[in-house]
């Protein structure tokens, strides 16, 4: 961006677990962990599973702390190992779509995708006007009176991602949301992610363990060393878009980048 | 299709309909077999249905079955508001100190293992024979049942869900309302199933050691005058008096939980 200041920058993270009661120091999760992202960036983090992906984006959420570093949200210091309280979310500007979608199971899927504009005090004609086009834009206009276990897992993924993408939080953290669903349906779900990405006024920060997933999805793919986790490598990914998420694999420089992001990763 | 599938004889509905008719026939051969028992004791020692039905008629005639079981009936509600409501609201109060929760535990655990009756007669020298020591003996049984389920709904919360809430705003109070409150709503009423029916028979309890009414005053009476037939009659109606008050909460319960993925035919 021309600011010159990045969307969020994260400098030298470093993340251990307290000790258990009588048991040594556990080792780092993390360590010297830095990056940036860009405004309007997808940045898609790649790394083997059990490296700290998870720990590192409830951190960022502040949905847990950090024993070192610095977190900058444009430009401005929003987290740092200095005992201050966390603001998980930071006020709402800091959406995460977790692994598991976390509905809750006694609300509908309307009822579920509105809540945090409710608990904002936002759900007014504009709130539902947004909430009513994401559920058209991802296919789930007609099942608004579904509770969780009526849905399938696509339909979850798709309710757990416009909940976050309904308030509208200018950067959105995402841990594997598209994990535990068939070929098919991840295809068409990173499929449904993009055009809402390609709206405009998004960041995206997303973490997986599957390589092809990063490159097809991401501007910039950043590769994570087995714990203790930091930043190894960075490849800029140069394949045009819109993209063609079910041929993926055909599409130019796919295949060489698929390769030297392997490489990194062993 | 060619795999042969192994079909139920009836359909859906067929096999609903059967479940109340198996109640029916269930009930029937257990008056069928009271009856058979009655014949071979001897009515001094167990009288029969036909006895004991007449004798419930009597009394509702008389106006003394509505006034005994409103009595019995009060001082369970009463002890089920005094007690159950403090031992369901104890948990939600205790989540907000881990450290307070660990330390009234134990006591709390003590206080359960003790047995009630044992105290009625401090009940009795503190509170007299009157309505008070019943409510306060039903509450002391179903404030740990309250409280025990309540916990179990408490810790049973899930912590993913909490934090998915805070990243999305939500300020503790939202936060117990929304997750805590729900999830221990299931409990909450699986505790109800279990004290409301403990809460009417400790009021009879209650009634046996002193009491001036009430459906256990009743029975207790009848005793003393050697009537075999006025005792059954008694628990007859305390035990149709504990089933009506599971079907009203049943009902209760299926509204609230409605979002449940239970299946029809297990809801009980």
């Amino acid at each position: 961006m021309s600011s010159g200041c990045p969307m969020l920058e994260v400098k030298g993270l470093a993340k251990r677990f307290a000790p258990r009661s009588g048991q040594g120091l556990p080792p780092w999760v993390l360590a010297d962990l830095s990056f940036h992202v860009a405004e309007e960036e997808f940045l898609t983090l790649v790394g083997p599973s059990g490296a700290g992906k998870s720990t590192l984006l409830n951190i960022i959420a502040q949905v847990d702390g950090v024993n070192q570093g610095e977190i900058y949200f444009r430009g401005k210091l929003i987290e740092t190992a200095n005992g201050a309280a966390l603001k998980p979310g930071w006020n709402c500007q800091i959406g995460y779509v977790t692994q598991d979608d976390n509905l809750l199971p006694w609300r509908t899927l309307y009822e579920n995708v509105t809540l945090p504009l409710k608990l904002q005090g936002r759900f007014d004609a504009a709130g539902k006007e947004r909430v009513n086009e994401l559920l058209r834009a991802t296919n789930l206009m007609g099942f608004e009176r579904y509770y969780p276990h009526e849905m399938s897992g696509g339909m979850r993924k798709r309710a757990a991602l416009i909940r976050t993408l309904a308030y509208d939080p200018p950067i959105i953290l995402m841990d594997e949301p598209f994990g535990a669903v068939d070929a098919q349906t991840r295809t068409q779900l990173q499929q449904d992610l993009l055009r809402l990405w390609y709206r405009g006024g998004k960041t995206i920060v997303f973490v997986t363990h599957d390589i092809g997933e990063a490159i097809a999805l991401g501007d910039r793919v950043l590769v994570l060393s087995k714990s203790p986790a930091k930043v190894i490598a960075a490849h800029k990914v140069d394949i045009k878009r819109p993209r063609d998420l079910g041929n993926v694999y055909r599409l130019d420089g796919f295949g060489e980048m698929f390769e030297a992001v392997r490489r990194d990763i062993q | 299709m060619s795999i042969a599938v192994s079909r139920p004889l009836l359909g859906p509905a067929a096999t609903r309909s059967l479940v109340p008719l198996g109640r029916i026939a269930v009930g029937a051969a257990g008056i069928v077999l009271w009856q058979i028992a009655s014949n071979a004791m001897g009515s001094e020692w167990l009288p029969g249905p036909a006895a004991v039905l007449a004798r419930i008629w009597q009394l509702t005639v008389s106006g003394e079955l509505v006034r005994d079981t409103l009595v019995t009936l009060w001082e369970a509600v009463a002890g089920m508001v005094l007690g159950g409501a403090t031992g369901a609201a104890l948990p939600f109060i205790l989540r907000l100190s881990p450290r307070l929760m660990t330390a009234l535990e134990p006591l709390i655990s003590a206080g359960f293992g003790l047995p009630k009756l044992a105290l009625a007669p401090l009940f009795i020298l503190w509170f007299g024979i009157g309505i008070t020591t019943k409510v306060v003996f039903v509450a002391s049984i179903v404030f740990f049942l309250m409280f025990y389920n309540g916990l179990a709904g408490i810790l049973s919360v899930d912590p993913r869900l909490i934090a998915m809430l805070r990243v999305a705003g939500a300020s503790e109070w939202a936060i117990s309302r929304e997750v805590v409150w729900n999830t221990a709503k299931p409990f909450l009423f699986s505790g109800l199933k279990i004290a409301l029916p403990r809460a009417l028979s400790g009021a009879v309890v209650g009634e046996f050691i002193a009491a001036d009414s009430g459906l256990g005053w009743y029975i207790q009476n009848e005793r003393s005058l050697n009537d075999v037939t006025g005792v059954v009659a008694g628990a007859v109606i305390v035990t149709v008096l504990v089933m009506a008050v599971n079907a009203v909460l049943q009902r209760i319960q299926a509204r609230s939980l409605s979002w449940r993925a239970v299946a029809k035919d297990m809801a009980l």
